[in-house]
């Protein structure tokens, strides 16, 4: 450990220049046990995250891309001990996570936020939206009292675009692009480095979620904000990413800057991936021309020998089934035995 | 007035014309949430029926069906559906459409599959609703149905309870459910917007083809703009109840004229140069209490100006696009 806070100080995060490590995440391993039988002893484990090495640099934006039961989400929420992994570490600012006490763990947990992707279930509708608001100042220990709180929510509320006049609203009485600009205003109350971002734009309509990717950026550019953005929607991340990490079934199979993963894919899965995206371009139909990938990704609780895509991938051999490729390269890195080329039978 | 001619020669095989569903808006007051839409469909053809949410899409669907849910009450609409006219009040008449000659598919298939039902057990039981056939006929048909649509192991498939199967194969029963009294007009309300994009691909695929090849009109319904391009022939674009624009996917998506739809398409990230600001539409869609008189989108428009007071009527740019607005009609957009 870098340093050992006494219990309960606020561990010193040192100010961070744009694109130094600010999150590395070694070796994460989240483990979700199926239990059976009058004891509910675990009968097998379903391995959500299965070993994820993650970088977020500071001030930078980094998109956590698969299909779903991919491992995405659960990554998110180890990060935050919402779920608590059984293995690696998560150095945010050079601590632990996973090692801190847990009152150590609060105060470092103000400068990690997370907006979900419903806005209305992470919001009490009980809560007006001041109170929702404050809430999480109150929490960290933001503002001397409750005017000063009250105060920096309506600052809040301006700065990602809402009228301060919602305040006193009810989160029924809010739009759903409203709804998660609150959400985004709440999570911004505690005064973050790193706000993972979880399908934070995938249920909201296309004009809305412009809006909201502007606000995002705009954010990021004034506060020099972190972004870990995790969604399954690969043009919001073509758009807005500077790096890209692609899970397949608990792993990390791509991972490099946004434009050479989403331009020069190394991986079979991350081609599978870019091709079965519907084409925007009048001029060109993606899935007319092509044999999409087949089937559905396997059962994380049993997942394949050897590479996990393996089972569905056009270019397996019989190694593939029986040797797990490391994810190998310089900056930009593959799982596959074929990541540099048609050497075997592509 | 509003009716578009079709571009064919042949008669379409699913006209729908003057279409009004209303809801009940506060004292006493009923607002026209699906108001005055008119749609055709050819014989192999996917006409897409874009908006966000509120714009009245699924509405749309539900109302040709007659299964608009209370209070929502369909006022008017004609549905012809080769050749023939579906009369609105018989209720009887659309119980026996739905799911006969009008198959439709949804976003969530337990919504529509039975949990307790194996699959197999489900698409006979429509196939015996509308054909007289021995169970083990509806079986061998159920299967072949399995087959048409891509079901791998379809034998073993039909013994299967919903619940054994992913999302994708769900859905692909649904959609054989659907096909099962070979139905003239599929209705496809954002069949693949709950599932992920490489199981999508392959459903798009499928109903691309399933489309082609028994040669029905599909009525698709969806949110996402790529979806459109890949499998709709023409588009119909709907906001605040209105169709506002319609023409084929190329006009729509390459060429729009409508202030919405063009915005629509400019505030994707996909098409938007990386790291810059989109396009924004300023404000949000109003609930249908709050819809201006005149056009819709008024409010929201950078080309707002006098005669937008008053709703548009189509101003006609091909054979096959339209569009309602004042300010292409007068020439200023």
């Amino acid at each position: 450990m870098s340093a050992s806070p006494r219990p309960g100080a606020a561990p010193a995060v040192p100010e961070l220049a744009p694109g130094a490590p600010l999150l590395e995440v070694r070796g994460l391993t989240t483990w979700f046990p199926i239990r059976a039988g009058v004891l509910q002893r675990p009968v097998a484990w379903v391995r959500a995250v299965d070993g994820v090495d993650l970088d977020v640099p500071a001030g930078r934006t980094v998109a956590l891309v698969g299909e779903s039961g991919c491992g995405k989400t659960t990554v998110g929420r180890s990060i935050l001990r919402l779920v608590e992994p059984r293995a690696g570490s998560v150095r945010f600012a050079g601590h632990d996570l996973l090692a801190l006490p847990l009152r150590a763990l609060r105060a470092l947990r103000r400068q990690i936020q997370i907006v979900f992707q419903d806005p209305l279930a992470a919001l009490d509708p009980r809560f007006r939206i001041g109170e929702a608001v404050a809430e999480g100042m109150e929490a960290h220990g933001v503002g001397a009292d409750a005017a000063e709180r009250e105060e920096r929510a309506a600052a809040l509320l301006r700065r990602v675009g809402l009228d301060p006049s919602l305040l006193a609203r009810y989160p029924h009485e809010l739009s759903g692009g409203q709804r998660q600009r609150v959400c985004i205003a709440r999570a911004l109350a505690p005064g973050p480095r790193l706000l993972i971002c979880d399908e934070s734009v995938s249920a909201l309509d296309v004009s809305i979620q412009a809006q909201i990717l502007n606000l995002l950026r705009d954010l990021q550019e004034e506060l020099g904000l972190a972004y870990l953005f995790i969604s399954h929607d690969l043009g919001v991340v073509r758009h807005l990413a500077d790096r890209v990490a692609v899970m397949y079934l608990g792993r990390i199979v791509e991972e490099g800057p946004a434009e050479r993963v989403l331009g020069e894919p190394r991986h079979p899965y991350t081609r599978a991936l870019l091709d079965a995206v519907p084409s925007l371009d009048p001029d060109r139909r993606r899935i007319a021309d092509r044999v999409p990938l087949a089937g559905d990704v396997p059962s994380p609780v049993n997942p394949p020998a050897g590479c996990r895509f393996s089972t569905r991938c056009p270019i397996a051999v019989e190694r593939c089934r029986r040797e797990e490729p490391e994810l190998a390269g310089d900056d930009h890195r593959a799982r596959c035995f074929f990541a540099d080329g048609p050497a075997g039978p592509a | 007035m509003s009716t578009l001619a079709a571009p064919r020669a042949e008669e379409p095989l699913v006209e729908v014309e003057g279409l009004v569903t209303t809801f009940p808006a506060g004292a006493g007051r009923r607002v026209a949430v699906v108001d005055g839409v008119d749609l055709a469909i050819g014989r192999g053809e996917v006409l897409a029926l874009v908006g966000e949410s509120g714009c009245g899409k699924s509405l749309t669907a539900l109302s040709i069906v007659r299964l608009v849910p209370r209070p929502g009450r369909v006022e008017a609409g004609r549905v012809r559906l080769a050749g023939q006219v579906l009369d609105g009040r018989n209720p009887e008449l659309w119980r026996r459409v739905r799911g006969g000659a009008i198959g439709m598919v949804f976003q969530e298939p337990m919504t529509s599959l039975n949990p307790v039902l194996t699959v197999g057990a489900q698409v006979a039981e429509v196939v015996r609703l509308h054909e007289r056939v021995s169970r083990a006929e509806a079986r061998r048909r159920a299967r072949s149905l399995f087959e048409q649509v891509g079901i791998p192991d379809p034998a073993a498939r039909l013994d299967a309870y919903p619940h054994q199967l992913s999302g994708g194969l769900k859905q692909r029963a649904m959609i054989a459910m659907a096909l099962a009294a070979r139905p003239a007009l599929l209705i496809a309300d954002e069949p693949t917007t709950a599932l992920d994009v490489t199981v999508q691909a392959q459903i798009l695929e499928l109903l691309r083809r399933l489309g082609r090849e028994l040669g029905m009109a599909v009525l698709l319904i969806t949110h996402d703009l790529g979806v459109v391009n890949e499998l709709a022939d023409r588009v119909a674009v709907m906001y605040a109840g209105r169709v506002v624009e319609q023409g084929t996917r190329r006009e729509i998506l390459a060429t729009p004229r409508h202030p919405y739809t063009e915005a629509l398409l400019r505030a994707l990230p996909a098409r938007a140069p990386r790291g810059a600001r989109l396009a924004e539409i300023p404000g949000a869609v109003p609930p249908p209490e709050a819809w201006p008189a005149g056009c819709r989108f008024a409010d929201r428009c950078p080309r707002r100006f006098a005669p937008c007071e008053a709703a548009p009527d189509w101003t006609r740019l091909s054979a096959t696009h339209a569009v309602r607005c004042h300010a292409v009609a007068g020439g200023r957009a």
